[in-house]
């Protein structure tokens, strides 16, 4: 079974290597889709003797992971993990998001909010989180407990299935969204996050829900 | 009176450019057509101002035929602005897709 990590990375020089230093342990296939980085991040990932694709300008999370999806499906995965770059989730918890595909689901949502595990900030757990949930619930009609986590594996059928349109951070309702639309076996799975100095601002959510009702409006 | 000739001297203006613009072919005919139109509007609703300012009084509004072609003004910019953004998001979209082309295609082993 082949199984291949894609990293979206953006100006990552700095944390890039130990991540893939880590996922390394548990995983062979790795492709960092570098998103037009102005930083030594290609060299790094390079040095670390992964796969390396280049988007020549950025255009955003959303489309370096579609990418890595089309490069994953030429190249015959069987399963796919979205991991981030910035040392925000754990390698050892990979083989939890990859075990409900091989039980046969379809895609596996990581979560930090099923367990105590993550030390998540107060406002992200009580206004930010809370209200995305709801905009998640509302206009598509998706629960899950964490509605923008990018700890996530998908199979051949989800992945021919989900074509990421969302190039920024909309993509994470994207995705959930098209699972309930295309009626994909999905489950979600406690995962760990970090929490340093990163991750999303109060005012991007502001920009996911703009970017969603753009990309509503040109279908 | 004087508001009109200005508002005409601007309108002239504005076609003259755009003739201009059609005869050096920096301008695609589609564009052409539609600011044409769009400033022969213009330039009508200029010269008919009084009985504009009739027509809005007939259905009822208080306000002048100017302040009425300001408001119209202001909803046609909102919905160009519209268009405009529309357009770059699909020019967005195409950028992403020729940039992961390159992409995948400079990654072919």
């Amino acid at each position: 079974m082949k199984i291949i990590c894609i990293i979206a990375a953006y100006n990552e020089e700095k944390k890039i290597a130990n991540t893939l230093d880590d996922v390394k342990k548990y995983l062979d296939n790795i492709v960092v889709v570098d998103d037009g980085s102005r930083d030594n991040t290609v060299k790094v990932a390079r040095e670390k003797g992964v796969t390396v694709i280049e988007h020549k300008i950025n255009r955003g999370q959303g489309a370096a992971l579609e990418t890595g999806n089309t490069y994953a499906l030429k190249h015959q995965a069987d399963i796919v993990v979205h991991f981030d770059a910035d040392g925000q989730f754990l390698a050892k918890e990979i083989k939890d998001i990859i075990k409900p595909i091989k039980a046969g689901y379809d895609v596996t949502f990581g979560s930090r909010f099923l367990d105590k595990k993550s030390q998540v900030p107060f406002t992200k757990r009580n206004i930010i989180m809370p209200l995305a949930k709801l905009i998640n619930l509302v206009f598509f009609n998706v629960r899950t407990s964490d509605p923008q986590n990018g700890f996530r594996a998908l199979n051949v059928k989800a992945l021919e299935t989900i074509k990421i349109e969302n190039d920024r951070m909309a993509h994470c309702s994207e995705i959930l969204a098209k699972t309930r639309k295309y009626k994909l076996k999905y489950k979600e799975i406690p995962v760990t996050v970090l929490y340093a100095e990163f991750g999303q601002k109060f005012n991007s959510g502001f920009k996911i829900l703009s970017d969603l009702f753009v990309n509503k409006l040109t279908k | 009176m004087y508001q009109q000739i200005i508002a005409a001297i601007i309108i002239v203006f504005f076609i003259i450019r755009l003739v201009s613009l059609k005869r050096s072919k920096n301008l695609n005919t589609n564009e052409f057509v539609f600011w044409l139109i769009f400033w022969i509007l213009a330039g009508i609703a200029v010269a008919f101002l009084k009985q504009i300012d009739q027509l809005v009084a007939k259905m009822g509004f208080s306000s002048s035929g100017i302040n009425f072609l300001l408001y119209i003004a202001v909803i046609v910019l909102f919905y160009l602005i519209f268009r405009l953004r529309l357009r770059i998001f699909k020019l967005d979209k195409a950028l992403t897709k020729l940039v992961r082309d390159i992409a995948l295609n400079n990654k072919k082993d």
